[in-house]
């Protein structure tokens, strides 16, 4: 998986590739335990994401959780396969997909 | 490797002692080699010297010899040409003085009474007379002039006397009449006591005077009555311009020839040769060129090279030449006598004046081979010494080499003993005094003896490192028996209920898996049935599900609707979830008695559901969250109406998310075709089938996820 950022003040854009799974899943984790702190308003680009495993879940669940409290946090340009899995999950009630 | 009086054969020892030996031999052959060189050298020097002498010798020697006979020779010769020049001059004048006397007498023969002269008188032999010698058949008292001549007598007599060289002198008259003086009247007869006649004017003196017209040189001719060799001088007598006779004068050669003898003895010898290149005098023996009346001249001896000589020498002094004759080269010296037309030839054989060198050269190859000898000698003294020296030099070299092998190789021998020894017996390998040779064998030494130690730490540290993991395996087996021992595990499940017929499965990716399944009864007529995957993998994974199950089912026989059963679940959940785990829920409650199935869905797959007379198809229900994700999450529940014969498959994402070699995902419209391959058999069936298309699939790649399955058949309330 590919994780491109940019960070401008308190903005984050990460734009993830590939798949997030197992073996990927602690990657964004860190990213996110750099950006997190700082962060008000945290997008993740799903544009070139293609999957996506309950691991991801876990870390986006856990992101979600922080920026409730500090901010907001939005994923775009989900694709079909992936909006399939947050609905399966339940997850499109907690996430703000746009 | 053999060892043999201590020497190890092959191995370390026998290397070094090759490679010493190796190097002894080549600097042996390298010696040899430029001993050899260096004697071929000398040996070449010493000749090519040896020839440079010779030849030096030869050279200085043959010009020595040259200028000293030239100057010799040239001189000798013409002071002998002269010599005898003048000697033969001596006899012209004598002819001249007969002739003169003779004319003189016969012009004024008036004034004279004719003397009688006699025929020779063999009583007087050996005192020179005048005798009468005639041609046969004439009368010589009838002669007209010999009584005139006759007063010539006396005077003949004494200049026959007078000369040693002079052995007869005559007047032949043209009457065939001769008046002789010899010493010899005796042999004018012969053995009869006749006298013999006396052909006058046949004679060569005669008639070549009367040819020449003036002076005359017979060649070599034969005395008529001695027979001895012998030149005449000859000129006519004229009478008032008539030649009425011939004087002469005979020269015994032999009486020249003496001065010839001496020079013999020294290795040359001298000719004199007449105008028409015939030898006239020359060495009695041991000559080059014969004296003879036979002899043709000098010219015909088809040496071109002495023709040449000889002409020259005939003209002028011709200096010092070499001429060959045969094969033999010979130095010769020509010299003119200018008053006769003749000339004196020296002949020095060359091989005589070489003498003095090959004296030399001989002398000078004698002490030379004898240097050689001396050389050759010492040579091969010096030659065996090296030999003996070098003998002793390979000797102690391979002792040497010897005793540097062992040194090298005796430790090397201790450690490999003491290395196999403490890999058989485990013991550690020790430094020893031994080792200690300052060199590479007791850096090899001490990295054996650090080698052993860490090998002896790492077998202890993988020893306790295998136990752990051997403990751990042990527990994690026990642990999958555990969990597998939690769930439903023995099928049929319910024997006595014949209005369903249940199957589940679980097979974790690892020893320990997140999914479950669980189905009880939570009273006769309600049978609750729970399908879930717990996020990630392991022993984490296991441990969420142990807890997530337990709660479920409490909550479960509590007798609550599903959507509270999942809402509850999911409070006791969270309430201590610091790791943010979650678990996705199917959960479903079948009456019984009325085939009605009310279920909940908190983030788990859609499920399946076969109608009694239809095929399997995805039932795309509502969903909730994930349990454990949200604090205080509410559900929502629905009902189906199960017919008997109805099925019903729930299944975690390892089914559809199997994926094989190519990365390509197994997928739910699989899933279903495996489901409807053969729609209408027991839940075991199903199962089997989903999962022997899952296998088939997938082939050998990797299983990565846990893969369970439920499927619930409704009978109806009889049952079939």
């Amino acid at each position: 998986m590919e994780i491109t950022k940019n960070v401008q003040d308190n903005t984050a854009t990460l734009f993830l590739a590939g798949r997030l799974d197992t073996m990927t899943a602690p990657e964004l984790e860190r990213e996110l335990q750099d950006i997190l702190p700082n962060a008000k308003d945290l997008v993740l680009d799903f544009e070139q994401l293609e999957y996506i495993s309950s691991a991801g879940l876990r870390v986006l669940l856990s992101a979600q959780k922080i920026m409730s409290k500090q901010g907001r946090m939005r994923i775009t340009h989900v694709n079909e396969t992936i909006m399939e899995i947050f609905e399966v999950t339940g997850f499109v009630d907690i996430l703000t997909i746009e | 490797m053999r060892k043999v009086l201590g020497i190890t054969l092959g191995g370390l020892q026998k290397k070094t002692i090759t490679l010493v030996l190796l190097m002894l031999l080549i600097m042996l052959a390298a010696f040899v080699g430029v001993s050899a060189y260096q004697n071929k050298m000398l040996i070449h020097v010493v000749g090519e010297t040896r020839i440079d002498q010779q030849q030096a010798i030869s050279q200085v020697s043959e010009e020595t010899m040259h200028e000293m006979l030239e100057g010799a020779l040239v001189t000798s010769t013409t002071l002998r040409a002269n010599l005898e020049d003048s000697e033969f001059s001596e006899i012209i004048n004598n002819v001249y003085m007969l002739q003169t006397m003779a004319q003189g007498l016969l012009e004024s023969r008036n004034s004279f009474d004719p003397l009688q002269a006699a025929p020779p008188d063999p009583a007087i032999d050996g005192t020179p007379s005048a005798m009468v010698l005639c041609e046969e058949g004439v009368d010589y008292t009838q002669s007209e002039y010999l009584g005139i001549i006759a007063h010539m007598s006396s005077a003949m007599i004494a200049m026959q006397g007078n000369s040693d060289k002079i052995d007869a002198c005559y007047i032949g008259l043209a009457d065939g009449t001769d008046l002789c003086v010899d010493e010899k009247a005796a042999n004018k007869f012969d053995e009869n006591g006749t006298l013999i006649p006396f052909p006058v004017r046949e004679r060569p003196w005669y008639t070549g005077a009367i040819e020449a017209d003036g002076l005359y040189f017979t060649g070599i001719e034969r005395d008529a009555f001695s027979k001895r060799l012998m030149v005449t001088c000859s000129i006519p007598v004229k009478l008032n311009g008539e030649t009425v006779g011939v004087a002469g004068l005979d020269i015994v050669l032999a009486s020249m020839a003496d001065f010839a003898r001496a020079d013999t003895a020294q290795g040359s010898c001298a000719y004199v040769i007449n105008d028409r290149a015939q030898v006239i005098l020359g060495p009695e023996a041991n000559g080059i060129f014969e004296v003879s009346d036979q002899a043709s001249d000098l010219h015909c001896m088809g040496n071109d090279e002495l023709s040449r000589f000889v002409d020259q020498a005939l003209r002028e002094s011709t200096g010092l030449k070499t001429i060959t004759i045969g094969d033999k080269p010979y130095y010769m010296v020509g010299a003119p006598m200018p008053t006769i037309g003749w000339a004196v030839i020296s002949v020095v054989d060359k091989e005589i004046t070489e003498q003095p060198k090959h004296l030399m050269l001989s002398e000078y190859n004698k002490i030379n081979d004898e240097a050689s000898g001396k050389f050759s000698d010492g040579t091969a003294r010096t030659r065996g010494t090296s030999l003996i020296i070098l003998a002793l030099v390979v000797i102690i070299g391979l002792c040497a080499a010897l005793i540097a092998a062992r040194r090298i190789v005796n430790p090397i021998e201790q450690m490999t003993k003491n290395i196999v020894r403490s890999s058989q017996t485990g013991e550690l390998f020790k430094m020893e005094e031994c080792y200690r040779t300052d060199d590479e064998i007791e850096l090899l030494a001490e990295a054996f003896d650090d080698l052993s130690k860490k090998a002896k730490r790492y077998i202890g540290e993988i020893t306790e490192i295998t136990a752990e993991k051997e403990r751990i395996s042990t527990e994690l087996s026990l642990a999958t028996k555990i969990q597998a021992a939690m769930m439903p595990h023995i099928f049929p499940a319910f024997p006595e209920r014949s209005e369903f017929d249940i199957y589940a499965s679980m097979d974790p990716a690892k020893e320990v898996g997140g999914d479950f399944y669980d189905f009880f009864l939570v009273d006769e007529d309600h049978l609750c049935m729970v399908i879930a995957d717990v996020s990630g993998k392991g022993i984490p994974a296991a441990l969420f599900m142990m807890a997530s199950k337990i709660i479920l089912q409490s909550c479960a026989m509590l007798g609550q609707s599903p959507a509270d059963i999942l809402a509850k679940t999911n409070e006791a959940i969270c309430s201590n979830n610091q790791e943010e785990m979650f678990v996705t829920v199917w959960l479903g409650i079948l009456e019984i008695s009325t085939g009605k199935l009310t279920a909940a869905n908190a983030g788990h797959e859609y499920p399946v559901l076969k109608k009694a007379s239809g095929s399997f198809e995805l039932l795309k229900d509502k969903h909730g969250l994930v349990i454990g994700a949200m604090d205080g999450m509410r559900y929502k529940e629905y009902e189906l109406q199960m017919e008997p014969g109805a099925k019903l498959f729930v299944y975690t994402d390892g089914v559809p998310e199997a994926t094989n070699g190519d990365k390509e995902l197994f997928g739910v419209e699989r899933m279903l075709t495996a489901l409807n391959g053969s729609p209408d058999t027991g839940p075991k069936k199903i199962l089997e089938n989903v999962r022997s298309a899952v296998d088939d699939f997938v082939k050998d790649a990797e299983q990565f996820d846990d893969i369970t399955m439920l499927c619930m058949e409704y009978k109806g309330k009889d049952g079939r």
